[in-house]
């Protein structure tokens, strides 16, 4: 089937343009496993997708609950913050300095930790980051995750899918599963004048009205009172830009959510995928959306999560400038949650990348706060993002597994590790404040065109 | 579940609905507020306002409270809302009638720090005035038309109960005689800043603001021009400064704080979806509000005049909950 169009202008020639089939070509059966024999090509990949149809867009189902999933990371290759190293300088003037202070020889355990998080005094600088809609982010990882976030004086945010799935948790039963449940696991353990919870809410749950819930709950008010909650308003997130939250759900609570979400049969069988709407944003409703925020909830901050987009500087722009306390960032090698393959391979940009160009539009003392997530566990990629201008980085899927390790001491310890490492970077750079690191401390192997002005590159 | 506090509030709550009711104070105020309803529909009915009943459920309500959640009832299987205000119904009632007017009943979970400000309850009453054809200068009039007449009424017809509140009723003597001043949100928001007070010039004026504006002032005023992102989806922004809506609230005099809201309502249907979105709404539970928009509703102005806060002006209260027979503070588990 062919379509002629006839492009603008007067002498211009004809264009033959050809169109996919509307409906699909008639597939003649085969034997079982097929004759044909085709090097080169991914051939296994494909009779998969022969036999499962829509289903094989996914990985498979028989992992869901155990699986986090989010971009591979055996590919360091593609990685533009793997392929960045920390360079130490002989000249350290901000040694000397804390020499001078100090009256003796600074060490790594005089770097300081502490830093501000959107809007919140945090002991090291990174914070929990949601979990995706999957259920190995199950109840009990997610309030042991809790309990340890408020221990370490860390952030924690708490992800859009809680409430719905879970329930508020006031008048339920069940309540320790529920959103207030995870805000009471936080609150029991908190570091006293540290941390604080973030609260999510999408497109979808605005019909639940999560934020004016949690914003007018008592329960809640030891938090508001010194200044330690805030909502996060999640424009997308990491492992599918473009796409809502995705989780797959049984038939009877499928019926339960056919209202509000798009329910796709594409499994077959019991398991339905449950999707959320991207939500529809332009620089108006964005900056809108968030000066709503604070004239709706002003006791509490407001945080920003943006997709790795093509345009996350602009929309970084827009959301400080309408007066958010925090943009977060999620890299496309970041997620949890349920997504399918083809975004996990092949879409976003990479956190490096999201960096570089938020940081070429951003002043050099810009006070505004960043954050990032993305396979965040050592310190090492902390330090090269925070010196690409983060103030803090997210822990996702490594929190998540921390806590599966060791529900009591997990997160606490992979923290404490992750904090060491921090403050051994730290000062061999000749710094004794997590927020001094800076472009001058990363050397790139790829040409300093191509990356921020400041980073040293070329042979070494 | 943890202990609700609620900060002092000025006048101490009853001990119980009997120690309320039975008051010498509770009875004045009553009878004050029967004789401004029976007033406020003098002179609505004589200028020919229809009287409608409003809903007290619906799919969807007024979003536009700040940070008030809404009470959910489960209809049937389905999410319905107590009415936060009736805005969506009155549009709707101006395909039957040209004006039209309810005594709406409104519920909304304040926030806490609401308890505390002395003009916020959890379940409150409004009249609800929506003109077809009107401008926002006609709504501002008939405002000021209601207010001055309830008013006037009141005090000629009930001395006796304005002396036993010790209400002196020639703080009014400005607002019968003298027309009531305006002001823009910027104007507002500047002359706060001048004083020290940190007022966005991007969100509604914080309830310490506006009771220092109304402190100031000897009788009620306008402040119009709030700006997007601080109201509703159904304020109509302004053509000529993008930005700005053309709305306005009728403030009190003597610190009493924001009586009225009121606009020029948008009713043009992607105009609205564009402003849902801009509000966080999600524009699929209005289907029956956007179908109406769809098939036509008349351009409209507006507003809700609070009763309780208006019933607390008039008679010279502390708090707003004394100009209620069965108060909801915020927060408190009240019978």
């Amino acid at each position: 089937m062919t379509r002629t169009e006839t492009p603008p202008g007067a002498n211009a020639p004809r264009i033959r343009i050809f169109v996919v089939p509307a409906t699909p070509l008639p597939v003649r059966s085969r034997p079982k496993e097929g004759i044909l024999y085709a090097e080169g090509f991914p051939e296994a990949a494909i009779r998969r997708r022969a036999r499962a149809g829509a289903a094989d867009a996914f990985p498979s189902t028989d992992d869901y609950g155990q699986v986090l999933f989010g971009a591979d990371c055996s590919v360091p290759a593609d990685d533009h913050l793997d392929r960045l190293r920390l360079v130490p300088p002989v000249f350290v003037p901000q040694r000397l300095a804390q020499l001078v202070e100090l009256a003796r020889e600074p060490v790594y355990r005089d770097v300081r930790l502490e830093t501000t998080i959107g809007g919140f005094r945090s002991a090291v600088p990174t914070y929990v980051s949601a979990f995706g809609s999957t259920e190995a982010a199950s109840v009990a990882l997610g309030l042991a995750a809790g309990r340890q976030a408020g221990r370490l004086g860390i952030p924690m945010v708490i992800g859009e899918n809680v409430m719905p799935v879970n329930s508020y948790g006031r008048l339920e039963a069940d309540a320790e599963r529920s959103l207030l449940g995870r805000i009471r696991a936080y609150q029991s353990e908190a570091l006293d004048g540290y941390g604080g919870v973030v609260v999510q809410q999408s497109t979808e749950d605005a019909d639940a009205e999560v934020w004016n819930l949690v914003y007018s709950d008592p329960n809640v008010l030891p938090l508001l009172e010194s200044g330690r909650l805030a909502f996060e308003l999640k424009v997308g997130q990491g492992a599918k830009p473009g796409l809502g939250g995705m989780t797959l759900v049984g038939a009877e609570a499928a019926e339960r959510l056919a209202g509000a979400y798009l329910l796709d049969p594409v499994f077959g069988g019991d398991r339905v995928l449950r999707s959320s709407s991207p939500g529809t944003f332009t620089e108006e409703i964005l900056r809108q959306q968030i000066r709503l925020m604070r004239n709706n909830y002003p006791r509490a901050r407001v945080w920003v999560k943006l997709p790795p987009a093509r345009d996350v500087s602009a929309a970084a722009q827009v959301a400080w400038a309408a007066g958010a306390d925090a943009v977060s960032v999620d890299g496309a090698e970041a997620g949890t949650g349920w997504a399918p393959q083809v975004f996990l391979r092949h879409v976003g940009l990479p956190l490096g990348e999201c960096l570089l160009r938020i940081g070429r539009d951003r002043a050099p003392s810009d006070p505004s706060c960043l954050l990032v997530s993305g396979r965040m566990w050592e310190g090492a990629r902390v330090a090269k993002c925070l010196a690409l201008g983060a103030n803090a980085a997210g822990l996702g899927r490594a929190a998540l597994l921390a806590v599966d390790t060791d529900p009591d001491h997990g997160l606490v310890n992979l923290v404490e590790c992750l904090a060491l490492e921090l403050q051994f970077l730290v000062s061999a750079l000749g710094k004794y404040h997590v927020q001094a690191l800076g472009p001058e401390d990363l050397w790139s192997p790829t040409p300093a065109s191509s990356w921020a002005t400041g980073i040293g590159s070329g042979p070494a | 579940m943890t202990e609700t506090r609620i900060p002092e509030t000025e006048a101490r709550l009853p001990a119980s609905p009997r120690e309320h009711l039975t008051s010498p104070v509770t009875r004045s105020v009553l009878k004050i507020q029967h004789r401004m309803l029976a007033a406020a529909r003098e002179l609505l009915g004589a200028r020919g306002f229809i009287e409608l009943l409003p809903p007290v459920i619906g799919p969807v309500t007024d979003p536009g409270a700040r940070g008030a959640k809404q009470v959910d009832v489960d209809y049937y299987g389905h999410r319905y809302k107590l009415m936060t205000s009736a805005i969506l119904y009155k549009q709707a009632a101006l395909t039957s009638f040209e004006k039209i007017f309810f005594i709406a009943p409104n519920v909304r979970l304040e926030p806490l720090e609401t308890a505390s400000t002395s003009r916020h309850l959890a379940e409150f009453h409004q009249i609800d005035i929506e003109m077809a054809d009107a401008s926002r200068d006609d709504a501002m009039a008939t405002a000021e038309d209601l207010v001055r007449h309830v008013v006037r009424q009141v005090v000629a017809e009930l001395p006796h109960e304005f002396e036993t509140l010790g209400r002196d009723t020639s703080e009014f003597a400005e607002l019968l005689s003298a027309p009531f001043g305006r002001r823009t949100h910027a104007d507002a928001v500047a002359d706060l800043r001048a004083t020290g007070h940190d007022q966005s010039p991007d969100a509604e004026l914080d309830w310490a603001g506006e009771a220092k504006l109304s402190a100031k002032a000897s009788r009620p005023f306008f402040v119009t021009d709030y700006p997007k992102g601080s109201r509703g989806f159904y304020d109509r922004e302004s053509k000529d400064q993008p930005g700005m809506l053309r709305n306005f609230d009728l403030i009190a005099a003597e610190g009493y704080g924001e009586l009225c809201s009121g606009s020029e309502r948008e009713q043009d249907y992607a105009t609205i979806i564009a402003r849902m979105r801009e509000t966080a709404e999600n524009p699929a539970k209005y289907a029956w509000y956007l179908q109406m928009l769809k098939d036509g509703v008349p351009p409209s102005a507006g507003f809700g005049l609070g009763l309780e806060r208006f019933t607390r002006y008039v008679a010279g209260l502390d708090s707003v909950w004394q100009a209620s027979a069965f108060p909801k503070v915020p927060g408190i588990a009240s019978p």
